[in-house]
């Protein structure tokens, strides 16, 4: 990342005749900044443009501005974007101290009863392209969690069980899964495999942005390298946002009137011994005054407490934390040097101005509920990469679609993030009536739960052919939270059998996988012990 | 569960192997290992084919022996109908084990083949070895070359991505269909592809006479299908 006060003392408004840009179909692509959203964005348009000798793909990053380091939870997406690199599943598992992560547990979020618990997981409910199997589980929703009739993953996760075998080939499932990662080691990863596929690799700060006169960057003046010429420029510098923040002043949309966290206090934690079962879920549990995600790698945990800084003191963050770790205030401080992080949740009015286009947390950020920082830049990085403008004319079109998907996206994240607060019934502090306050909930999501009083979520509330968060996953939150409609829908009797019959189908799969599968920590000794086939 | 001892002509002076093949002696067998250099006489019975161990995931040559866990097509009443008999099945109940970075013979004393009443003693009276015994020594040492040599032809073969899984879909006479799962095959578009320097790599390890033996015993699943045939018509 670049070095921020250095680049404003010195950014005049330098500026150069407009040269033609893609001379001779050449596109030269610089990435700016060298954490986990530089680095798999180098790396997507790397493999993707292996082949094209006209597509060049420089990174420079500082060496001076560490990488923030927190985002350690993948979708499943991430086995795609990994095996579309190139890299293999056990050198990843292995290198980036990689877990498997089956989805979410959401405990104390209805109420904070200690017994409070329901489950997001990977796998889509039963015979989803059949019927809406929703509609079926209503009736029996005193006897059965809805995510647990409808899927076996919640069972696999409370059983602490992988989500495939040894002899699953790479990137394969017996349930769906992502990872939990440590992202120091993966942006390492990441960055030697770019290399190999040809990125080329800067260490510098960049100290001004030369502009054409139409608004298009020129260059980058660096302190060592000269000036950095390119056709098109990411713009993966973090919260600084080099590019599209501070050179272009792109306001930051914040959403904190919606979604109040703007900090977290994060630690590793040491495992007891190196047989402690390994979560294979990511652990959100509600506090009175925010959330503590916990993590589990193979060599350590990481937690943090999720909060907001009107309602909650550093003290307070920190008494919280320790509470979690079953730990007193002093046992934690003697143990631990938890680390702050502060943002403004929000996003940028525009991603991609000019020849410049924002990804990662320089294009925004918002708390880490539901993981949704990563997958964010491999969808930015494959829209980049497949959309990748080979003139002035493309690029301006090609910047307006981006523009119009990621708003799309970021409201989306905010809308569903928001779905886990207003749906709480916690009264155990202001915090929770401020999270759920009629004000802060967006239009669009009041919108859905009208409609959600009646019909169940659907492809006619998430219509776009990409849908961050599908159907599923609404339903997931709506009726893991307990939120059902107010009346029954008329039913279709011959969908009856079919649906009493995908409901038995689950709790055969689930007695077949209790017997088949080993436990996430035994099977990632397996893979240390043999790796994982490829077929 | 077996029970392994290191073998020597104190505990296992008045052992004897029963070596005739038979289903009760252990021989129910779906599939036995194999190795390149047993390839050319194994196909001309068996199909040779990958198998992917479920406790470790790796792959390691197989010849197929029935259709179903248990079933050994070529053990029938008449004995075993092969000219060959495979060494992972005549090694029975021997294996090999380390001792102090030495190979040694290990005995599983609870196989069915082990007791003291009838067949092949292992130990002469006075001392020294059987030539059953010396026999069995020479299988075993040839056994575990082949196997270390199979780890390298399957590395090798999934390093050119020249493995691919297939599923041998059958009807037999009495019209019901069986499909064959979890099995694996040399990839042969891929094979074709192949560089020069590639081939001549494969041919310099003699691996690419190992990966034409697999192909030609895809031949001896007819041999199979037939036995299974001939079984359910005199049932």
């Amino acid at each position: 990342m670049m070095q921020a006060n250095e680049l404003l003392a010195t950014d005049k408004p330098a500026t150069t005749e407009n040269k033609q840009p893609f001379v001779k179909g050449q596109v030269d692509v610089v990435v700016v900044g060298g954490g986990s959203a530089g680095w798999l964005t180098a790396a997507i348009l790397a493999a993707d443009h292996q082949t094209d000798p006209h597509v060049n793909i420089s990174l420079i990053e500082s060496a001076s501005v560490p990488t923030i380091g927190v985002g350690e939870g993948t979708w499943p997406s991430m086995r795609a974007t990994l095996a579309r690199i190139g890299i293999s599943e056990t050198e990843f598992i292995l290198s980036c101290d990689a877990s498997f992560k089956q989805g979410s547990v959401f405990r104390q979020w209805r109420s904070s009863s200690p017994q409070d618990c329901y489950y997001h997981p990977f796998t889509p409910p039963v015979a989803a392209n059949e019927l809406d199997i929703a509609d079926f589980w209503f009736s029996h929703h005193q006897q059965v969690e809805f995510a647990a009739a409808v899927s076996s993953q919640p069972a696999v996760i409370a059983a602490g069980l992988a989500p495939k075998r040894i002899a699953t080939p790479e990137y394969a499932f017996l349930q769906n899964y992502g990872y939990h990662l440590n992202a120091a080691k993966f942006v390492a990863l990441l960055s030697q495999h770019a290399k190999r596929l040809g990125v080329k690799h800067i260490v510098d700060d960049v100290v001004a942005v030369q502009s054409h006169t139409d608004g298009r960057v020129a260059a980058l003046q660096t302190a060592e390298h000269g000036a950095l010429t390119g056709d098109l420029f990411v713009d993966c510098s973090g919260l600084q946002s080099l590019l599209i923040g501070q050179h272009y002043q792109t306001p930051l949309v914040s959403v904190q009137n919606c979604l109040l966290n703007d900090s977290a206090l994060a630690v590793q934690v040491p495992y007891d011994d190196e047989r402690t079962p390994i979560a294979s879920a990511t652990l959100a549990t509600a506090q009175s005054q925010g959330w503590v995600w916990d993590i589990g790698l193979p060599t350590r945990r990481g937690v943090g407490f999720v909060h907001h800084s009107g309602h909650t003191g550093e003290d307070q963050a920190v008494s919280t934390l320790a509470q979690y770790l079953q730990l007193s205030e002093q046992a934690f401080t003697a143990r631990y040097q938890p680390r702050l992080i502060r943002f403004t949740p929000g996003y940028r009015q525009q991603f991609w101005r000019h020849n410049c286009v924002a990804v990662g947390m320089a294009a925004g950020f918002i708390e880490p509920l539901e993981a949704s920082a990563l997958v964010m830049v491999e969808l930015s990085a494959k829209f980049i990469s497949e959309q990748l403008p080979r003139s002035l004319a493309q690029q301006a079109v090609i910047a307006e679609r981006f523009n119009q998907t990621f708003s799309y996206r970021w409201q989306q994240i905010v809308e569903f993030l928001k779905l886990h607060y207003v749906l709480s019934t916690r009264d155990d502090s202001d915090y929770w009536l401020a999270q759920r306050a009629d004000n802060s909930i967006p239009s669009s999501l009041q919108e859905k739960l009208m409609m959600w009083q009646q019909f169940v979520p659907s492809r006619y509330d998430l219509p776009m052919a990409e849908e961050l968060f599908p159907a599923a996953s609404y339903q997931y939150i709506l009726y893991g939270m307990r939120h059902l409609p107010s009346s029954e829908r008329p039913i279709k009797a011959s969908l009856g059998l079919r649906a009493n019959q995908a409901f038995a189908e689950v709790q055969q799969k689930t007695q077949q996988l209790r017997a088949g599968l080993v436990s996430n920590r035994e099977l990632l000794n397996q893979i240390k012990a043999h790796g994982l086939q490829k077929i | 569960m077996a029970t392994i001892e290191l073998l020597n002509n104190v505990d296992h002076l008045g052992v004897k192997i029963l070596t005739e093949r038979s289903l009760e002696l252990g021989d129910n067998k779906m599939f036995c290992l194999s190795f390149p250099a047993e390839f050319r006489a194994a196909q001309a019975y068996y199909p040779v084919l990958f198998y992917k161990d479920g406790q470790s995931g790796q792959f390691m040559p197989v010849l197929l022996l029935g259709f179903q866990s248990g079933e050994n097509l070529f053990l029938q009443q008449q004995g075993w109908q092969a000219g060959y008999v495979p060494l992972d099945i005549l090694r029975e109940p021997f294996t090999i084990g380390l001792q102090q970075g030495e190979r040694v013979i290990n005995i599983d004393t609870s196989h069915p083949r082990v007791n003291s009443a009838s067949g092949e003693p292992l130990f002469l009276e006075f001392g020294g070895q059987t030539s059953y015994l010396q026999q069995v020594a020479a299988q075993l040492e040839t056994l575990h070359h082949g196997v270390t040599d199979a780890k390298a032809f399957t590395q090798q073969l999934l390093a050119l991505e020249l493995i691919e899984s297939f599923v041998l879909d059958v009807t037999l006479n009495n019209g019901q269909q069986h499909s064959l799962h979890g099995f694996y095959t040399i990839n042969e578009p891929r094979l074709a592809q192949l560089s020069g320097e590639q081939l001549l790599q494969l041919q310099q390890a003699g691996y690419l006479e190992a990966i034409y033996m697999m192909l030609a015993s895809q031949a001896q699943f007819a041999r199979l299908i037939g036995f299974k045939n001939q079984l359910l018509a005199s049932n």
